[in-house]
């Protein structure tokens, strides 16, 4: 088994739930690279044909992953665009969403989100950027993976401070009686573990532990109940193949890592990738000068 | 055809009433109305309550600057350089009321206000607090044929702000990348402002039709602001400035002087001004070479 790193198998767990489903598009929404990774991960190997939007561009193959490319690179790949208020309807309102990545300040037992205040709403401690579109998204996609850097009582909570979002109800039978098509499961992956819910009336469980880690050691950082099977199953490590399309084409800079890196680490790591695409495209314009002159 | 709506940038201010709430254009680090932003900082605003779907660093220098009296936003964020130090810092000190309404709702809520209907149905963001929180927003119909939905209350902006990539005298306003929900904020506002990275004829214009996605008769005011985005995106023109971003998070995040310092020098300097000192002719080249920089994966 080759080395990786944590991000790199929460990749390859989140990529699976890319699947090519030809009524169901997959939106990018902001540049959140962990995200990013996943889906393209999924487009280059098992689901090729599934769609992907972002950004105001519909119907784009797999692009690089950069802070001033990944926009950009949707745009000139797309096969058409439309109006957010266009999109918003027919993918985000209209159930034809699939797979849909956040990741919030907290998240609890109930699939509830917080992405706007720590401590009490009107005075809080930390406000935190809202939820874009997510709480209208968590309700309507099929599935949904909540993702975190940090696997801590501090980020997976007995109660959220403010439910930003939620996906109610979970039950794939309750989904179905209020005619909602997207039933799938919610999950939830953090540098431990996979955790998942299927049914409102019965906690997250294990899904699965990573390589090495103990299920005392999830229980004892989760903020909820937790159902523990009786035979843990490992998560499956990424393979040579993965590692080689993640780290040579799709993020070969490597702004993946970038959430799991902390305060002086993590500018100076966003300021290395910031230089080496400048010099990219610095080099187009030094190279057309060559050319005109 | 002698309709010209053409004005300066200048002039902006002024056509922003008192107290107004004002629709800004742009998603993410896309296509923000900057040029405008910054001039409305430069005439000392302070009353302006903004409507951000989804703000970045237009709405965290309003606030910085001191321009806001009011925020109706579904999320502000600067991504990867971090939270927005001014929402923060002004939320949290109870400095600055807000009405966080997720961006789904709130483009819906647009829309109506440019339908001209009161309020529009949609699969909600039921398990919200923000629903309950929004009693003004939020709310349920029932059709005579028995079904019950949610609905948003339709919002109807007194300006709407779009950054365009070309626009005609008449107001006919194009665009090509990331546009947002530009297009719906000009239906639903009394008053839009366009601005453009270049002012054309309207017989460019009537070249290529399709990507009109604001028709002139909505529009008040059309203003030629070049690098008009800046420093964020306007995609295929040019990438996002990705570099002065993070210097602008290093001053918000100093604060105080280092931070004063930095609205100071905006307020003391014209646009084209700025964008001698920001922009200047290499840096506006690479920035140009982003879009080509940006590389697609080809399937294998």
């Amino acid at each position: 088994m080759p080395d990786y790193e944590i991000q790199e198998l929460m990749i390859c767990r989140i990529a699976a739930e890319m699947t090519a489903e030809g009524e169901h598009i997959t939106l990018m929404g902001s540049f959140t690279p962990l995200a990013y990774a996943a889906y393209m991960l999924g487009k280059l190997t098992h689901a090729s044909d599934a769609w992907l939007a972002g950004y105001n561009a519909v119907g784009m193959p797999a692009i690089e992953l950069s802070f001033t490319g990944a926009e950009p690179a949707a745009y000139k790949a797309a096969t058409s665009r439309a109006s957010f208020t266009e999109n918003g309807h027919l993918f985000h309102l209209g159930t034809r969403g699939l797979l849909e990545c956040v990741s919030s300040a907290q998240i609890d037992g109930t699939t509830a989100i917080n992405l706007s205040a720590i401590g009490p709403y009107d005075r809080p401690k930390v406000r935190l950027p809202g939820g874009a579109g997510a709480p209208e998204v968590v309700q309507n996609y099929r599935k949904l993976v909540a993702y975190f850097s940090k696997h801590d009582r501090r980020t997976l909570v007995p109660v959220v401070d403010f439910a930003t979002g939620r996906r109610t109800p979970v039950g794939r039978e309750q989904r179905d009686a209020l005619g909602m098509a997207t039933n799938g499961p919610v999950l939830i992956v953090t540098p431990l573990a996979v955790l998942r819910k299927d049914d409102d009336e019965a906690p997250f469980a294990i899904e699965s532990a990573h390589p090495g880690v103990d299920p005392e050691t999830i229980v004892a950082q989760t903020g909820f109940e937790l159902t523990v099977p009786t035979q843990v199953p490992t998560t499956t490590e990424p393979t040579g193949a993965q590692l080689a399309l993640l780290r040579e084409r799709i993020d070969p800079r490597g702004t993946a890592r970038f959430d799991f890196l902390s305060g002086a680490e993590r500018m100076s790591y966003l300021e290395q990738i910031l230089d080496a695409e400048w010099r990219r495209a610095e080099a187009l314009v030094a190279g057309s000068a060559e050319v005109a002159s | 055809m002698t309709l010209d709506k053409t004005t300066s940038l200048e002039q902006l201010p002024d056509l922003v009433p008192p107290q107004a709430t004002v629709a800004l254009g742009g998603a993410w680090f896309a296509n923000h109305p900057m040029a405008a932003v910054r001039e409305l900082i430069r005439a000392g605003r302070d009353d302006v309550h903004a409507v951000a779907l989804l703000g970045s660093i237009d709405v965290d220098l309003l606030i910085g600057a001191g321009a806001l009296s009011r925020l109706t936003f579904g999320m502000v964020t600067l991504e990867a350089f971090g939270l927005s130090v001014n929402l923060r810092h002004a939320v949290q000190e109870g400095r600055l009321p807000i009405a966080e309404i997720p961006a789904l709702s709130l483009q819906v809520a647009l829309e109506a206000g440019g339908r001209s209907v009161p309020f529009l149905p949609l699969r909600g963001p039921v398990g919200s607090d923000l629903v309950a929180l929004h009693p003004e927003v939020f709310g349920t119909a029932t059709s005579s044929f028995g079904e019950e939905a949610m609905i948003v209350r339709a919002l109807r902006p007194d300006v709407a702000i779009v950054h365009a990539l070309r626009c005609d005298s008449a107001g006919n306003a194009q665009f090509d990348g990331t546009y947002g929900q530009d297009p719906e904020l000009a239906k639903a506002a009394d008053r839009v402002i366009v601005t453009c990275e270049e002012i054309v004829d309207r017989a460019e214009i009537a070249r290529e039709p399709h990507m009109t996605k604001i028709p002139g008769f909505l529009v008040d005011a059309v203003i030629e602001a070049p690098f008009g985005a800046h420093p964020c995106s306007h995609v295929p023109r040019y990438g996002l400035d990705a570099w002065t971003i993070h210097s602008y998070q290093e001053a918000a995040l100093a604060g105080g002087e280092t931070y004063a310092a930095h609205v100071e020098q905006l307020r003391s300097e014209s646009e084209s001004e700025y964008r001698e000192r920001v922009i200047g002719e290499h840096r506006g080249r690479v920035l140009e070479a982003l879009v080509e920089a940006a590389v697609v994966l080809e399937e294998e």
